[in-house]
């Protein structure tokens, strides 16, 4: 296949059959590095990502391995990292770094690439040499900041500036960062355990012997591999990192305050607009995510005794009550009750019953964070009222033996489901015995 | 409690018929007469753990929280007159199509429904043009005359009243005789047919299942993957003991003189062996649903999803193989044990509300 007719397929290839992608993606990888192969894996990562496609090995992929845990991430499921490097960044300082290092060099790191007993100091080699060169095309570019690098084609923006720097700062610490990884696998990590945290441990006192200064975005990439960043907050404080104390609670402030600035991103992601019609379940899931960062941001305050983040946790608190209130709770009676009133089969049935019923199970997802926002009479209130507006029309229409499988029959049984997605199974099933039993069954 | 071991049933009776419950831990629960003729349900490692529950049907709903759905399939099934996958089958349609599972499994009922009612105009057709074509008479006159029609429904009581006379039969027990093969053969059809019938699209899916699954078991260093090679294994006797089945069926059927002469003596092996089609594949479609719907997610999902086929195969009763399936499956439990996965809300005891609108999805393309 001619390469213009594979980048011609384009988004088309997310939905080929797995042994097909596959077989393209090998033969992507063969016709080498060229920005067209580029877009096209750009377009196509995340079901790369999906199937975990094992790539070729490259020293170009080698060159990233230590820092690819901050690649900006796609979908909602993966958290973003604190510290994002754009990948057009990196794909822009590889061929500066290769020049720099020379072809006859760069052969004699091939090894690296291979099992054996070379591999991890031929590796070791190869990301100190890259972070010299990263490091020097970096204070290069400090002179240009905020204009465009001709040889990178790139605008350097203060953004840019300090992910380059973080590129060569990592790279010093590359041996570290590979025992890091290996400690906390498989990303993403939900929960800390015993383990994870010596294994952090143990790498971070050999940074913060060797080089201290790299120790804040060497936590940040252990903060990248977990599923929810902030929960490492609370087992960073109990570490000993080797740090003096003042060290440890700068360092620890420090990344706090990355920690708390994602959190007021995250919680400005889903601001309502007059022309965005709210998806509830998506608020709904974005709250209970948002609390529980926030809950782990907190613990670890209350265990530094540290009151600075207090305001601003408190405002993120508000805006998540505000997103609840606004976005989940408010008309959710009406939207939910509509639903019934157009069973007739058509399309519009099928798009307002979804719509409904994800309404509903929102409504009851927000009961899990309801009392820490303060909103667990208003929640109550409008699931109560929900409720018994489903319930009347439940009985309606299968009330004095309608119970049948009609028109009237199915928005009875559609009202008692909804009731199901709100207020839970139990809940229903009373419905449902009272109505059709009288209350015995 | 017992074993999976002691378990290991000797009939299809004895394994019971497969439940479409939306209920996470009950999804694929088999339900089954005891001793004395009343239904108990049989729940398969409860909390991930080893062994099946044998829980009367009438405490199921105390013994477990059921989701609304679960609670009219179960007051159906207690209702109907008996628990064969055809009974079950029937409860489950009812029970969907009055929307507790949601509109998708509404939508997939009737057109389950519609399928079915297609099909038994079809066989009945198809199997007249047998009767016609054993005593050498043609059936194109009453096509082109349209079946609907007056002319055609005229052609074709003349015809089948020779076709009577020629086989030394009156002709209302000749349809008579149609009539019952009809309704054995209802969900199989006939081998000719431009339709394929719902078991024999099920075994063409359960092929590709196990290929699918064996594809993926093989050069697959994942803790699931001699528990997805079991399974394909369980779907490969199940597929050769189903194609001995169907041949011997569809020898029958096109033996249609014999078998309209025979009727006494041929009726009973037709009915048993359409009663043995259904109960082999039963069970089934769930699990293939499930798979094709695991293949396109992650490896963790897959895993997953072998997993959660695993712990409801249909595997084949002691009686229908040499095989001794359900020890098999012990050893494999044994040599791969897992962490527990919760199917209720660990907090609140409440039902995964997730998972069972996936069930919900899954089931609507079983259907």
């Amino acid at each position: 296949m001619d390469i213009q007719d594979l980048i011609a397929l384009g988004d088309k290839l997310l939905y080929i059959d797995e042994p097909k992608f596959r077989q393209i993606v090998e033969l992507l990888e063969q016709m080498g590095d060229h920005p067209d192969i580029r877009r096209t894996i750009a377009i196509i990562r995340p079901r790369m990502v999906e199937l975990r496609i094992h790539r070729r090995p490259t020293l170009k992929r080698l060159f990233c391995d230590p820092f690819e845990d901050l690649f900006e991430t796609f979908g909602k499921t993966e958290p973003m990292p604190l510290s994002v490097i754009e990948r057009a960044l990196m794909n822009s300082l590889w061929p500066l770094v290769e020049t720099t290092i020379g072809k006859e060099r760069l052969k004699s790191y091939r090894g690296a690439l291979h099992d054996g007993p070379q591999r991890r100091g031929l590796a070791e080699a190869f990301w100190a040499e890259c972070a010299a060169i990263v490091a020097d095309i970096a204070n290069t570019a400090a002179g240009d900041a905020g204009r465009r690098d001709g040889a990178m084609d790139l605008r350097l923006t203060p953004d840019r500036m300090r992910a380059m720097g973080d590129i060569a700062t990592i790279l010093t610490i590359a041996p570290e960062v590979r025992d890091l990884k290996a400690a906390l696998s498989p990303k993403p990590v939900s929960r800390l355990h015993q383990d994870h945290l010596e294994g952090i441990q143990e790498a971070g006192r050999r940074v913060a012997r060797s080089r201290p200064e790299a120790l804040k975005i060497f936590v940040l990439l252990a903060a990248s591999r977990m599923a929810d960043p902030s929960a490492l907050l609370g087992g960073l404080w109990e570490m000993d990192l080797g740090l003096k104390p003042v060290d440890r609670a700068t360092l620890f402030m420090d990344l706090s305050g990355t920690v708390m600035a994602q959190i007021e991103d995250r919680s400005r992601s889903l601001k309502a607009s007059p022309e965005r019609v709210p998806d509830r379940m998506a608020v709904a899931d974005l709250a209970v995510g948002l609390m529980a960062s926030l809950d782990a941001t907190r613990d670890a305050m209350e265990q530094s005794r540290n009151k600075s983040f207090d305001q601003r946790l408190k405002q993120v608190r508000g805006s998540v009550h505000e997103m609840v209130r606004s976005q989940v709770l408010q008309d959710a009676d009406t939207g939910i009750v509509a639903a019934l009133g157009g069973l007739d089969g058509g399309a519009d049935e099928r798009t307002q019953l979804a719509q409904a019923e994800s309404q509903a199970r929102a409504l009851r997802k927000c009961s899990t964070v309801a009392d820490q926002l303060g909103l667990r009479g208003e929640l109550r209130e409008m699931t109560q009222k929900t409720t018994a507006t489903l319930t009347a029309k439940a009985r309606q229409a299968l009330g004095g033996g309608n119970a049948g499988v009609g028109g009237g029959a199915r928005s009875g049984y559609t009202a008692i489901r909804m009731i199901e997605l709100l207020a839970g199974s139990a809940e229903a099933n009373k419905v449902m015995d009272e109505i059709l039993n009288g209350g015995r069954r | 409690m017992r074993s999976l071991t002691n378990f290991a049933p000797s009939t299809f009776e004895d394994r019971g018929a497969a439940v479409a419950f939306t209920t996470p831990v009950l999804a694929q629960t088999r339900v089954r007469k005891d001793s004395r003729e009343q239904l108990e349900v049989l729940v398969p490692n409860l909390s991930e753990g080893r062994g099946v529950y044998v829980v009367p049907w009438k405490a199921l709903p105390l013994a477990f929280p059921m989701t609304v759905h679960d609670r009219m399939l179960h007051d159906l099934i207690a209702k109907a007159d008996g628990c064969s996958p055809d009974d079950i089958r029937k409860a489950v349609l009812q029970s969907a199509r009055c929307g507790l599972a949601g509109n998708h499994a509404v939508e997939a009922a009737e057109a389950a429904l519609r399928d079915d009612d297609e099909q038994r105009l079809l066989i009945n057709y198809q199997l007249i043009v047998e009767a016609l074509k054993a005593v050498g008479l043609e059936s194109t006159e009453i096509l082109r005359a349209g079946l609907a029609s007056v002319e055609g429904q005229r052609l074709t009581r003349d015809l089948m009243s020779k076709a009577a006379h020629s086989l030394a039969l009156e002709p209302t027990e000749l349809y008579s005789r149609i009539a019952e093969l009809a309704v054995y053969v209802e969900s199989i059809g006939v081998l000719t047919s431009p339709k394929p019938a719902r078991l024999r699209r099920l075994m063409r899916d359960l092929q590709g299942f196990r290929e699918s699954m064996t594809d993926w078991a093989t050069d697959n260093v994942s803790e699931a993957a001699p528990i997805g090679g079991f399974c394909a294994e369980v779907a490969e006797h199940t597929i050769n003991h189903a194609r001995t089945v169907m041949k011997q069926l569809d020898q029958s059927v096109a033996s249609f003189e014999t078998l309209i002469r025979q009727w006494d003596t041929k009726r009973l092996l037709v009915r048993k062996a359409a009663t043995r089609l259904s109960w082999l594949l039963d069970g089934w479609e769930y699990l293939i649903a499930l798979w094709a719907d695991s293949v396109t997610k992650s490896r963790h999902e897959q895993d997953l999803a072998v997993h959660d086929i695993f712990r409801v195969i249909p595997l084949l009763p002691k009686d229908e193989t040499r095989l001794d399936q359900a020890m098999a499956a012990e050893k494999l439990l044994q040599a791969n044990r897992r962490s527990v996965r919760a199917y209720v809300d660990w907090r609140s005891g409440q039902l995964d509300v997730d998972l069972v609108m996936r069930i919900e999805t899954l089931k609507g393309k079983a259907a």
